[in-house]
């Protein structure tokens, strides 16, 4: 809301004090400045009104002209002037030689291209007022006389503060509200403000003269009231009125609609006048019908439905309620009778309607932060004083008053000892007793605690904690001690997820992988690169903003692939990335999953040439971070089931899906598909790996490890090559034999390793066949091994081999 | 005598200078002290003297046997240098770069998140957590926020299709499934699962509705604290954060509370901070988070009495405070994933 000091005066004694001052008191009491800017003219000598007898073009320049300005001295001045809004007659700023400008800009005689030019014809930007229309600032519609001061022409200087009000405080979107804020904060009484018109007593027109019938059938209006005001003369409003109008932003029209507004802005209460000519029948406050339409003031036609409140009379829909009136029953110049609406609305609808139509006017923005049901009859009896005085009303008969104020004043009771044991400092009562009697309480001293009365104007202050915050908010928060430092309380868990997320981020960060943050929603291509049509629907916002941002994310490698490219392109040399975040994945069952999700992409070919070549980063490194990271979740290696995967993300062939069934972690690694990271632009291939972790996965409390003693014997290996069928796993193979070594050697053996360290295909191998050779390591618990019982084990797993199917080669 | 030792030691010392490699060496060694050397047949030859000159020709013999060993030495001193010389290679230039991939880094809003847990882990604070998409329950009813409050609103806040059900966030009835609007509901979660006393910090993401620009952003990061014990006072209040504060911008930056407005807090505060390590935006007051005594009925929205127990609560922008912190002007870069701005940070 734009508070202006003139404005604000009307309220509140503010001598002594700058609006300096009072822009760095507000925010401490809860009202932000947004920003001070400055209204009306400042003070300048020797600017005066003249007017344009003549000109010519400059005879050495097209864009100039030579005017003859007469000031009202008795003489021409030649003036040269670069505009080209006015013409002969016209009456415009002309500031003289020795005029000092905005800017620091001093006007003296000079010669322009050869002619003598005495002085400067002004626009409104050099005189320091807002801009207007391009060039000279033209008075003529105004008849000033010539050699007027120019400052008589406009509003004396103001500063202007541009107020934040928060939601609760309805009360603060009326001048006197924040007048009330600075006078409690000064210690200084609010001005009074008192109304002659008398307050509506009657459900019934109380004479005939008066408008006839009035109804409300809305629960949106709890309270509606209606004067008439006969014989009016519409016309300008006066000019201090005007001036604090324009100050607060808001476009004078004529003395009626001006009163209205003003009365609003004092108060905060909106107003509407009707043309009572317009109105046929009575008035009624009703839903409106469906399909019903409004033509607003602004002429923009409303099509309404039963949730939209309105004031109607017996024909159609007048007014908006509490939004907007409509272009028809509007007051306008020929207007003899008006008819005065002060009500309130419920908060709630209001907004909602203003949003709907997407109205945010001066009136619902009130009326949604809920205005003081007491300030209806106050605000009213106010305008019809103005309008008696400034449009010759009538005012006929008491207010027509239909239902009754919502809320009034409540009492709190406040116990001893409340706002000191809130505070952590002591609060004397008798302090906190003067200190809300400043913003308006009434404050009443028992035994056990003070009764405050809070005035119906608040409405956000309800409980023994409101009078808290009003209290320390008058007396300053800076009365406030700083508490002392606490200590850790035992025995509390963090959160296992989030020491695993930090453990692996350093760890990824560590082995040379740069992090990145994407945004956790995405568009329709990149979902269903990810999952099928029918998963993807199910991860779909209900009102995304924009196209691209429309569904969750299912996967975090798509947005580190996007990282490459775009580091690519901007030759930031990347190669190694991860992120760490949530993603969404819809389950067999129709729930969607909320995963912690590990990604990471390495691009295998360095973008700058080395003196030196690596071994390029493979699926098998990508595995190997997978399982360390899965380890760190509580997850063993020996849980995950690897298995091929194509499509999607992935180059078929060429990449593998995780899996531990147990606890619904999934994942995979390996190449990105080709196509893919071609249509990026990316050169060369990516391998990328994810894995992600339902949040049940870090739901209980992790064992610590618990010490096995090992043996101090040697280990003995023995090989073991076999041929497979090219489809069969390495893994697999290695699992079988390791079954079928350790079901040979018995307990007091262990099986300690099967790896294979040798994959062969081609000359001397029958077609889809592979060799694979296996080193099986076995270590006794109490004793060294003798060569008779490991070949006997050996024969063992090579028996289980080829029960199996698989030639053994030994 | 003499001269058959000379000789042989002759032979040594004009041999080693060719001698390259350890199989030359063992040959020279056999053809001296090897069973047909000829220093071997000149210690065999004393065998044939008499007991008096013995004593003379052992002398002779020693003194030349550790001529003889000190030449070997030598040779092999040298020999065992071009072997391992051959197996090294050539030398190493230190000032040759590292061919690996650079070192990694952390996002900066990663490491602004960690500085922030470890100044509440002091101070007692756990972490704690909560899902992103959340009940409207959890977000908005149980901290206080009516149904028509404008931040419910389908023009600022993400909602799912009545379809979508989450395995993390249950929802009650008909209520709807949003996108998280700041980590508060964490708190409704902690409370409700845990007893007080409670310290917990809560980061995480949340979501607006709102265009992107240079102060937007689609999805942006909250701290969210919050401490529920008997008589929590604003002096707490203050005591904690001005200790985040210092810990964060410096001992020297001052703070102040302003009164504000949130539906989950009563009394509610902005913290506003002033600073002179800031830059441009050193010396003025500078809003860097929300907070105030947790609002009575948020507690009992919880299950907590409100006459035995009291709370505080905090909400802070990860991204606003690594702005300040670094002097990052435009909050797109931390989503940007630009290197040239990520490696800064490292």
């Amino acid at each position: 809301m734009r508070v202006s000091f003139q404005s604000l005066e009307r309220h509140v004694d503010l001598s002594g004090v700058t609006p300096t001052q009072v822009s760095e008191l507000l925010p401490m009491l809860g009202l932000e400045v947004d920003s001070v800017t400055t209204f009306g003219l400042q003070p300048i000598e020797h600017v005066v009104v003249g007017e344009i007898r003549s000109f010519e073009k400059h005879p050495k320049a097209d864009r100039l002209n030579v005017c003859q300005v007469d000031t009202g001295d008795g003489v021409l001045r030649q003036i040269v002037c670069g505009a080209k809004n006015f013409k002969a007659n016209d009456r415009v700023p002309v500031a003289l030689p020795g005029a000092i400008l905005p800017g620091n800009f001093e006007i003296k005689s000079s010669k322009l291209r050869d002619v003598d030019s005495h002085g400067m014809l002004c626009s409104a930007t050099e005189l320091g007022l807002p801009a207007g229309e391009d060039g000279l600032l033209i008075l003529t519609a105004r008849a000033p006389a010539l050699g007027t001061p120019i400052h008589k022409l406009f509003p004396s200087p103001d500063v202007v503060l541009e107020v934040a009000v928060t939601a609760n405080r309805g009360d603060c979107l009326g001048l006197r509200g924040v007048a009330r804020e600075i006078a409690a904060s000064l210690g200084r009484p609010l001005k009074p403000l008192e109304a002659r018109a008398p307050s509506g007593t009657t459900d019934k027109p109380s004479s005939k003269d008066a408008f006839g019938f009035v109804k409300s059938s809305s629960k949106t209006c709890p309270y509606y009231t209606l004067r008439t005001l006969r014989d009016v003369k519409v016309g300008p409003s006066p000019d201090w009125m005007r001036r604090d109008l324009e100050a607060a932003g808001l476009r004078a029209v004529n003395n009626v609609v001006d009163i209205t507004n003003w009365v609003m802005l004092q108060t905060g209460q909106p107003l509407h006048a009707f043309d009572a000519a317009k109105v046929k029948g009575g008035i009624e406050v009703r839903s409106a019908r469906v399909g019903e339409t409004l033509t607003l003031l602004d002429g923009r036609v409303l099509t309404l439905d039963a949730n939209t409140c309105v004031i109607a009379d017996e024909a159609h829909p007048l007014v908006l309620a509490g939004v907007m009136g409509g272009a028809e029953s509007g007051v306008a110049a020929t207007t003899t009778d008006v008819l005065l609406e002060s009500a309130w609305f419920v908060p709630g609808e209001v907004r909602r309607v203003a949003r709907q139509f997407a109205l945010a006017t001066d009136s619902s923005q009130r009326f949604a932060r809920d205005v003081d049901p007491a300030g209806v009859d106050l605000a009213a009896r106010l305008a019809a004083d103005l309008l008696i005085e400034h449009a010759g009303a009538r005012v006929v008969g008491p207010a027509v008053v239909v239902g009754k104020a919502p809320r009034s004043d409540r009492t709190i009771k406040l116990p001893n000892g409340f706002v000191a044991a809130k505070l952590g400092t002591p609060a004397p009562e008798e302090h906190v007793s003067a200190v809300l009697r400043r913003i308006g309480f009434t404050v009443h001293a028992t035994n056990t605690g003070l009764e405050v009365t809070v005035p119906s104007f608040r409405s956000d202050v309800d409980r023994p904690i409101d009078l808290v915050e009003e209290y320390i908010r008058v007396h300053g928060t800076a009365q406030v001690p700083v508490g002392r430092p606490l200590a850790p309380l035992p025995g509390e868990e963090e959160s296992p997820a989030a020491s695993f997320v930090h453990e692996v981020t350093l760890r990824l960060a560590g082995a040379g992988f740069s992090e990145c943050y994407h945004y956790s929603l995405c568009d329709v291509a990149e979902v269903t690169r990810v999952l099928d049509e029918k998963s993807s629907a199910q991860l779909a916002l209900q009102n995304p903003l924009t196209a691209d941002q429309t569904y969750l994310r299912a996967s975090l490698i798509p947005g580190l692939a996007r990282a490459l490219q775009l580091n690519l392109s901007v030759h930031a040399e990347p190669r190694q990335l991860f992120e760490v975040g949530a993603v969404f994945r819809p389950m067999s069952d129709g729930q969607v999953r909320e995963c912690v999700s590990i990604g990471f992409v390495v691009l295998t070919e360095a973008p700058r040439r080395s003196w030196k070549t690596r071994e390029p980063f493979d699926l098998f490194a990508a595995k190997r971070l997978l399982t360390g990271i899965a380890t760190a979740a509580g997850i063993a290696n020996t849980r995950l089931t690897w298995s091929d995967v194509s499509g999607g993300l992935w180059q078929e062939g060429h990449a593998a899906t995780l899996a531990d069934r147990g606890r619904a972690a999934e994942g995979a690694c390996g190449l990105l598909d080709l196509r893919w990271t071609r249509t990026l632009d990316i050169r060369g291939s990516v391998i990328a790996g994810e894995i992600l972790l339902p949040r049940a996965t870090f739901a209980s409390a992790r064992k610590s490890a618990r010490f096995e003693a090992f043996s101090s014997f040697p280990p003995v290996t023995r090989d073991i090559a076999l041929v497979v069928p090219t489809t069969t796993g390495a893994g697999d193979v290695a699992e079988r034999l390791r079954q079928a070594a350790a079901k040979a050697v018995g307990k007091e053996i262990d099986v300690e390793a099967v790896t294979c360290f040798d994959v062969f295909a081609g000359e001397g191998l029958a077609p889809n066949t592979r060799s694979l050779a296996f080193e099986i390591t076995l270590r006794h618990s109490t004793r060294t091994l003798n060569d008779v019982e490991v070949t006997a084990a050996l024969d063992q797993v090579a028996a289980a081999a080829a029960k199996a199917g698989w030639t053994v080669r030994r | 005598m003499q001269s058959q030792l000379d000789s042989a030691l002759k032979e040594a010392a004009d041999a080693a200078g060719q001698i390259r490699t350890r199989a030359e060496l063992e040959a020279l060694k056999a053809r001296l002290v090897g069973p047909n050397g000829s220093l071997t047949l000149v210690m065999r030859g004393m065998a044939t003297l008499s007991k008096e000159e013995r004593p003379a020709a052992g002398k002779m013999v020693n003194a030349a046997k550790a001529q003889l060993d000190e030449i070997l030495a030598t040779v092999s001193a040298r020999v065992e240098q071009a072997e391992l010389a051959a197996l090294l290679g050539p030398t190493i230039d230190p000032s040759l770069a590292s061919p690996d991939v650079a070192s990694g880094s952390l996002h900066p809003l990663t490491r602004t998140r960690e500085r922030i847990l470890a100044t509440f882990r002091k101070l007692g604070f756990v972490i704690a957590e909560g899902p992103e998409v959340e009940t409207e329950w959890h977000c908005f009813d149980a901290l206080n926020t009516p149904a028509d409050h404008p931040a419910r609103d389908m023009q600022d806040t993400f909602y799912l299709p009545k379809s979508f059900r989450s395995i993390d966030a249950l929802r009650k009835g008909d209520e709807d499934l949003l996108l998280r609007t700041h980590t508060s509901s964490v708190q409704v979660r902690t409370m409700l699962s845990r007893k007080p006393p409670l310290r917990i910090v809560a980061p995480g993401r949340c979501f607006r509705r709102d265009a992107v620009d240079a102060t937007h952003s689609a999805n942006f990061h909250q701290v969210e604290g919050l401490w529920v014990d008997r008589h929590v006072t604003l002096a707490d209040l203050r005591g904690v954060l001005d200790f985040f504060v210092k810990e964060t911008f410096g001992p020297e930056a001052e703070t102040r509370l302003r009164p504000s407005f949130f539906p989950f807090t009563e009394p509610s505060f902005e913290m506003d901070i002033r600073s002179p390590n800031l830059g441009r935006l050193s010396d003025r007051w500078l809003e860097v988070l929300g907070c105030g005594l947790v609002d009575p009925k948020v507690l009992e929205s919880c299950g907590l009495d409100a006459t035995e127990w009291s709370g505080l609560a905090f909400g802070l922008g990860l991204e606003r405070i690594a702005m300040l912190v670094h002097g990052i002007d435009d909050i797109r870069h931390f989503y940007a994933n630009d290197l040239r701005f990520l490696r800064q940070f490292a």
